[in-house]
């Protein structure tokens, strides 16, 4: 095993082990975060939803599940869970839609275990989750026919988007819907936070299980992240200390 | 039963994800191999889930179609040009002239005209910004996007002004964005590794409960 190799396992059982032991100090001593406005906003907005009889949509983005691409599409579908079990009350469930197969199928399963958990599996229907096109820009162009047709009051993008995510967001502000937008790339961010009314800032867009209590382990791997955050910060700034001093080449 | 495919489930996915992790901090060969295994069998997976999701895409507009929806005429045309398109791309692949004409004259232009969509829908975008969202932060945001616009439009009839607006676009990019944009991908990256390591553990379980 190269030094590299065997640091990289550290960290990796060492991340592990925080997530584990922060899941189970957060039982007991619960943390605070701050106050995302976006996530603290959708609670009320998909219960508005519901009581209409609107739609809430639900966009996993235009990237694939193989790939770096997959970590905010992951983070989507555990927000998709907390949301798909408030909508199950409704008449007309979520509709998500990908333009990635194999994250259609996950989100028809998203669904359907929401389903199943309050025993109403014969309000399933396989049409909540949908391919809507097979790239970036055919995605793009079919979102604003789902949102008119599904008659779509909740506009949620959390996933992978490009440029495109900015006119996925501007489907939805046109319609007047509560439009929440996050993604990984930071470009994308900042046109999403100039279209969507609810933006996602950096690692926010994996805050959404932690926020919508999803469980203890969201909330734990939520304050792991802020620990090594703190850590690599720290290190930073002792780096740039000592090479400023000279102490290192 | 159901309890014990869920977790039957978690133990397969969990062991093929810490497989292609560990593979890529082990030198050890068969572990390489089963990565390299899962990997193809993954990229195959993904293949047919494309499929999948196509038959779902045709499902629901023939039920548009079928149910007179509307805007049940533009559903027809898309199922009239993806069977034609496929049609064509199974007997003649992919690299035929006729295909390829569908993609270049038919695609790539709709597509073009989208990204070009995207300059009115940011400039209609900045003035929603100001106009319902004002704020210290909002307005930091479009003061520095109408620089940065100032910075790398060409000066045509104040020249002058071309090199002090560059300049000022220059430190904003590579000093002030660079050092942000620094920040978010480091919460990015941790926010990612989070995220597939809960599916790794089982504590998402997108395939299902």
């Amino acid at each position: 095993m190269s030094v590299l190799g065997g640091l990289g396992l550290f960290i990796l059982v060492a991340f592990i082990f925080l997530m584990i032991a922060l899941a189970l100090v957060e039982r007991r001593w619960p943390a605070r975060f701050r106050p995302i406005p976006a996530f603290d906003a959708l609670g009320g907005a998909t219960e508005r939803a519901v009581e209409a009889g609107e739609r809430v949509h639900f966009s996993l983005g235009t990237g694939t599940l193989l790939g770096g691409e997959a970590g905010p599409a992951l983070a989507g579908l555990s927000t998709l869970t907390r949301v798909a079990d408030a909508a199950t009350m409704s008449d007309r469930p979520p509709v998500v839609t990908a333009a990635d197969g194999a994250l259609v199928i996950l989100a028809q399963d998203t669904i359907r275990s929401a389903y199943r958990r309050v025993s109403a599996i014969d309000r399933y229907h396989a049409n909540s989750g949908r391919l809507v096109g097979a790239t970036p820009l055919a995605y793009t162009a079919g979102i604003p026919a789902v949102l008119n047709d599904e008659d779509a009051s909740v506009h949620l993008m959390l996933g992978r988007f490009g440029a495109e995510g900015a006119l996925v967001a501007d489907a939805g502000q046109r319609r007047q819907a509560f439009t929440l937008g996050g993604t990984q790339d930071v470009q994308s961010q900042a046109l999403l936070y100039a279209t969507a009314e609810n933006p996602l800032i950096g690692e926010d867009v994996f805050a959404g299980g932690a926020y919508l209590n999803a469980g203890l382990f969201h909330r734990g791997s939520l304050r792991t992240q802020d620990l090594v955050r703190v850590l690599m910060v720290a290190g930073v700034l002792i780096a740039t200390l000592l090479k400023t001093l000279g102490v290192i080449p | 039963m159901k309890r014990v495919s869920t977790v039957l489930l978690a133990i397969a996915a969990g062991t093929a994800g810490m497989i292609v992790l560990l593979s890529y901090f082990l030198d050890l060969p068969y572990l390489s191999e089963a990565s390299q295994w899962l990997k193809q069998t993954a990229v195959l997976l993904g293949a047919a889930a494309l499929l999948v999701g196509l038959l779902n895409l045709v499902g629901v507009h023939l039920g548009k179609i079928g149910g007179q929806e509307k805007g049940w005429a533009y559903s027809a045309l898309l199922v009239v040009m993806l069977a034609v398109t496929f049609t064509l791309g199974i007997l003649f692949g992919i690299d035929n002239r006729s295909v390829a004409a569908l993609f270049r004259y038919v695609q790539l232009p709709v597509e073009s005209t989208l990204i070009a969509l995207l300059a009115v829908s940011l400039t209609a975008a900045g003035y929603r910004l100001i106009a319902r969202r004002a704020g210290v932060f909002n307005s930091i945001f479009m003061i520095s996007a109408i620089l940065f616009i100032l910075g790398s439009i060409p000066w045509l009839i104040l020249p002058g002004l071309a090199e002090p607006f560059g300049i000022l676009r220059t430190w904003l990019a590579e000093v002030w964005a660079v050092g942000g944009a620094r920040g978010l991908l480091l919460g990015v990256a941790l926010g990612s590794i989070t995220a597939g390591l809960r599916v790794l553990l089982a504590a998402d379980r997108p395939y299902g409960d």
